[in-house]
């Protein structure tokens, strides 16, 4: 394998493969990115058994071939050659070392035998549909917070993607939760996916499609099988594994007769939270919500440092309720919510509360309160 | 087949099997023998770890010539004088040690009481009489055991190498002396000495301490907090060892109940829930507890070797424990083992300087020499002067005026006046007869975690509810200890409910502990209520996610202290409980008195 390419092109697809490298690996062969050079193309391909990814780049190809490089070393040089420089590699003289040069620089890297990387992709999935971008981007980033991290409860780590039926329209909705909250979005479902089964994608590709989705183009076509999904775009196909559990039946916890509701403007909100739980040194963050009519109280005691409160005027008009939660839930949530106003919707004070965008009805928080 | 009563030599047999386990065993029985016969001083004598001969030789009662051959029937006591198994006092009482030993074994009995005035000797073989004559004897008993097990070779092949049973054997004896003070008890091995237990001659705390003191070795008595507690009928005295002074195995802790050597888990059990805050979990304190109760309120009639014994009411006598041994642990503050300080000395190996000339005038070939010395001397010094001698220059003058410390004053502050801090980690302070030397990242580590605890028991524990509960499953007896305890659990975070049968639902759980294992949490918390009747699980991780904060949050090592804030860390730890050793048992500070130091210099 002998090719030219430029500096940027390579770092930008370098970038995009390292990332799935683990940084320490029992499998050699896993640290390595694989180049395969075919006429006027270069395909870099990364994997670490559970998620595969391929970008094929233009790259002007003397001699076609195929290796396998240290991906994060292989990254680092590139990162630190001069910007717009040519980068030149080269196998053809010894196959055991990939030869990199680049102006006055010159890096000799070993290499694995590329019949030792694994094969993961390739084969079809039975469903495909086109997906907008920013419905995908939409669909990760209203959930990824409430991923669990808790391994024993492994299939709660990733968001559940599945079809379901709102109103007579089919959605595409996303689901995650980590047993203390929930979070709930749907996009208009893409011709093509109504057949397709509810699916698991763990949290470290939900992590990686999220850099990539940076850079998406207009449609992603994707494609899912019962145990992977595949995401294909601009010359990047991402394969990943899928848990391989069952989701909880998360319709059972999303209370329907809460009867309480707040509505309060987001930023004052979250701005007033962020305060009054300055003063908290616990490690579970409590803080209370005391509600009276068009009024909420916030409040926060700490044994080491003392107390804090702090007044919101709110939109409130039902009997008065004390709360208490999780600031950095709360937190997590309103950072959610784009729209000016929140709506919280409220039973008691240990009963789930919803909380939603009033501007955006396709997403749903729920809450468990905490008892202080 | 034809179902039939064994012959009694096979019962014995069958009853070896249960009583004599190995030598140690053996002597176990015997020595018992001779205490219940009022002994005041006991011989014995073992070769080749008891597999070739025992013998026991005791100053007691004597058995009458016309009792030793019943003596060595089955069920043949005197020790049970109303037939009454509520109240026994003595050691002894199932009448079955002597014919188990004789069965398994050629056993002689020796014997004279004071009334008679000769001693008879009754042979057994493998529990045959084989002769009744006549004998030379003192007042008292002697028994020999010869080839024990010759009987049942199986059991034989079971023992271990000589050196694990001749361990056993001086387990044993150690055990049994440090119930008896009274007796003078020696063991000889081979024909070596290996134990000499004189009486003691007063029967003080002071002369009991000395002798466990000579059984755990000689750390323990200056190391140890008294104990003496009495709670309606129950006597609890004893001593417990300084949680600086631990060892790698519960081997050392031993509790007498009403003289009696048991090895009962609630000892254990209760010695770990004491210890909790000072000891990692691999460590275990030395502790010899003396529980002295009603006979009627204990049976010991549990375990074949008396081992274990069972209370009418465990919890009390687990709550006397426990709070005898945290309460000792408290009054002790801020001391730590003196014997961390005594190792310290012993690996002070006395800086020697090598012999400099005196004088420049010194040949040209000496000259190099000396200039090689000096400047090694200047480099290994020369970082310590930096540190050392700046400060305390300046301390020669100001300490007193600075800190309000003088000399005279010393004596009201137990660890003294910060004199310096060396390498940026230690604290010399001076004390009124030695100096202590700090570790201010242990100690203020141990301060802060003090101070956080306090708080923790004073507030309430913040649950979260959970949105998908977790069911957990478990045994149907699981489940109803766990719901007994349901309102426990419930202060201390975890909200659980039967769900069906066998399985609890788990409701809301602490906040803190927010991305734990809920099922091995439950299971770990079960394990705690059979062996302790405590949750213990959730305040231990609670209590490690605080001693991570107390470590973060305390002084490290390598931080600079001017002399203020060493003087007040000090006066901290003086009133701070538990301050002597850090939250995995090492010692915060070590303390060399002055005449140890004039010991290093050879002054005394």
């Amino acid at each position: 394998m002998k090719l030219t390419i430029e500096r940027g092109l390579l770092m930008k697809v370098l970038g995009h493969v390292q990332s799935v490298v683990e940084r320490r690996n029992t499998i050699p062969v896993l640290s390595n990115v694989k180049f395969d050079a075919q006429s006027e193309s270069l395909s870099l391909n990364s994997t670490d058994m559970d998620i595969d990814i391929v970008e094929t780049v233009p790259a002007a190809v003397e001699t076609s071939g195929s290796t396998t490089a240290p991906a994060h070393t292989l990254f680092d040089i590139v990162r630190q050659l001069p910007e717009g420089s040519q980068v030149e590699l080269d196998n053809t003289e010894d196959s055991q070392n990939l030869v990199l040069n680049s102006g006055r620089s010159k890096f000799t890297l070993s290499c694995l035998p590329t019949e030792d990387f694994p094969v993961l992709s390739g084969d079809e999935l039975p469903h495909n549909f086109e997906l907008p971008a920013k419905a995908l981007r939409t669909l990760i980033d209203r959930t990824k917070f409430a991923i669990s991290t808790e391994e024993t409860r492994y299939y709660l780590n990733g968001i559940y993607i599945h079809v379901s039926d709102v109103d007579g329209t089919t959605k595409l909705r996303a689901v995650a939760t980590d047993g203390h909250r929930l979070a709930k979005v749907e996009v208009d479902c893409p011709q093509g996916a109504e057949s397709m089964p509810g699916v698991i994608v763990p949290r470290k590709a939900v992590t990686e499609l999220r850099k990539l989705a940076e850079e998406f183009g207009e449609n992603i076509r994707v494609s899912v099988s019962d145990t992977r999904i595949r995401f294909s775009f601009d010359g990047v196909v991402f394969t990943t594994k899928l848990i391989d559990g069952t989701f909880p039946d998360y319709g059972r916890v999303i209370p329907t007769g809460n009867d309480k509701v707040l509505e309060v403007n987001t930023s004052d909100f979250s701005e007033a939270v962020s305060r009054v739980s300055a003063i908290s040194s616990d490690k579970s963050r409590a803080i209370k919500l005391g509600l009276t009519s068009g009024n909420l109280l916030l409040s926060v005691i700490s044994t080491e440092n003392g107390s804090a409160v702090e007044e919101l005027g709110v939109d409130y008009s039902a009997d008065g309720v004390e709360i208490g939660f999780n600031s950095r839930y709360l937190l997590d949530i309103t950072q959610q919510i784009e729209g000016d106003l929140a709506r919280f919707t409220l039973a008691d004070s240990a009963s789930p509360t919803l909380v939603q965008d009033t501007s955006d009805d396709t997403t749903l928080y729920v809450l468990m309160p905490m008892r202080v | 087949m034809k179902i039939r009563l064994l012959p009694d030599k096979t019962v014995n047999q069958i009853a070896a099997g249960e009583v004599v386990e190995r030598p140690a065993s053996v002597v176990k029985e015997l020595l018992e023998n001779s205490i219940d016969a009022g002994a005041r001083e006991i011989n014995i004598s073992v070769i080749d770890a008891g597999r070739e001969y025992i013998c026991v030789t005791d100053d007691g009662c004597g058995i009458p010539y016309d009792e030793m051959e019943l003596a060595l029937q089955r069920h043949a006591t005197s020790k049970l004088p109303e037939n009454n198994l509520d109240n026994i006092r003595l050691l002894g009482f199932r009448g079955e040690a002597l014919p188990s030993i004789a069965s398994v074994s050629k056993l002689n009995l020796i014997s004279r009481t004071s009334i008679s005035d000769q001693a008879w000797k009754l042979s057994i073989i493998g529990g045959n009489k084989e002769g009744f004559s006549p004998a030379a004897h003192n007042i008292g008993t002697t028994i020999e055991v010869k080839d024990l097990f010759f009987a049942t070779p199986a059991r034989l092949k079971f023992l271990k190498t000589l050196r694990t049973e001749q361990r056993h054997i001086v387990d044993v004896v150690k055990r049994i002396a440090m119930a008896s003070p009274i007796t003078t008890i020696k063991l000889m091995a081979d024909g070596r000495q290996i134990l000499n237990l004189p009486s003691i001659k007063e029967n003080n705390d002071q002369s009991i301490l000395s002798r466990i003191d000579k059984i755990f070795g000689s750390d323990f008595g200056s190391n140890c907090l008294q104990i003496d507690v009495k709670r309606e009928n129950v006597t609890l005295t004893g001593f417990a060892g300084l949680p600086t002074l631990n060892k790698t195995n519960s081997s050392y802790q031993h509790l007498f109940v009403n003289g009696r050597s048991v090895r009962d888990k609630l000892l254990f059990s209760c010695v770990r829930v004491a210890y909790r805050d000072f000891l990692a979990n691999d460590r275990f304190p030395l502790v010899a507890l003396f529980l002295d109760v009603p006979p009627d309120i204990v049976d010991v009639n549990v375990h074949p070797a008396k081992a274990e014994v069972r209370f009418s009411d465990t919890g009390v006598i687990r709550g006397l424990i426990i709070s005898a041994l945290k309460h000792a642990l408290s009054n002790a503050g801020h001391r730590a083992s003196t014997s961390s300080s005594l190792a310290a000395l012993g690996a002070t190996n006395p800086y020697v300087l090598p012999n400099l000339p005196l004088h420049g005038r010194q040949t040209n070939s000496h000259s190099a020499n000396y200039h090689e010395i000096q400047m090694s001397i200047n480099n290994s010094l020369n970082s310590d002067r930096l540190e050392l001698y700046q400060p305390s220059a300046k301390n020669d003058e100001n300490t007193a005026k600075d800190t309000g410390y003088d000399s005279a004053s010393l004596g009201d502050f137990p660890l003294g006046a910060a004199r310096t801090q060396i390498h940026e980690t230690y604290i010399v302070a001076q004390t009124e007869d030695g100096i202590i030397i700090v570790d201010q990242h242990a100690a203020h580590e141990r301060l802060v975690y003090e101070e956080i605890k306090s708080d923790i028991e004073k507030k309430t524990v913040n649950r979260q509810c959970l949105l998908l509960p977790e069911i957990v499953n478990l045994e149907e007896w699981q489940v109803e200890k766990l719901c007994e305890k349901s309102d426990e659990l419930k202060t201390a975070g975890l909200l659980i409910e039967p769900f069906g049968k066998s399985s609890v639902i788990v409701r809301e759980i602490p906040a803190i502990l927010k991305d734990i294992n809920i099922q091995l949490l439950v299971e770990e918390i079960v394990d705690d209520l059979v062996e302790n009747e405590k949750v213990l699980s959730i305040k231990d991780r609670i209590t490690d996610i605080y001693s991570t904060v107390a470590c973060h949050g305390s002084v490290r090592a390598g931080r600079r202290l001017n002399h203020e804030e060493m003087n007040s860390l000090l006066r901290k730890m003086e009133s701070t409980p538990h301050s002597g050793q850090c939250n995995h048992g090492r010692p915060t500070y070590i303390e060399l008195k002055l005449k140890d130091i004039e010991k290093l210099f050879g002054r005394k």
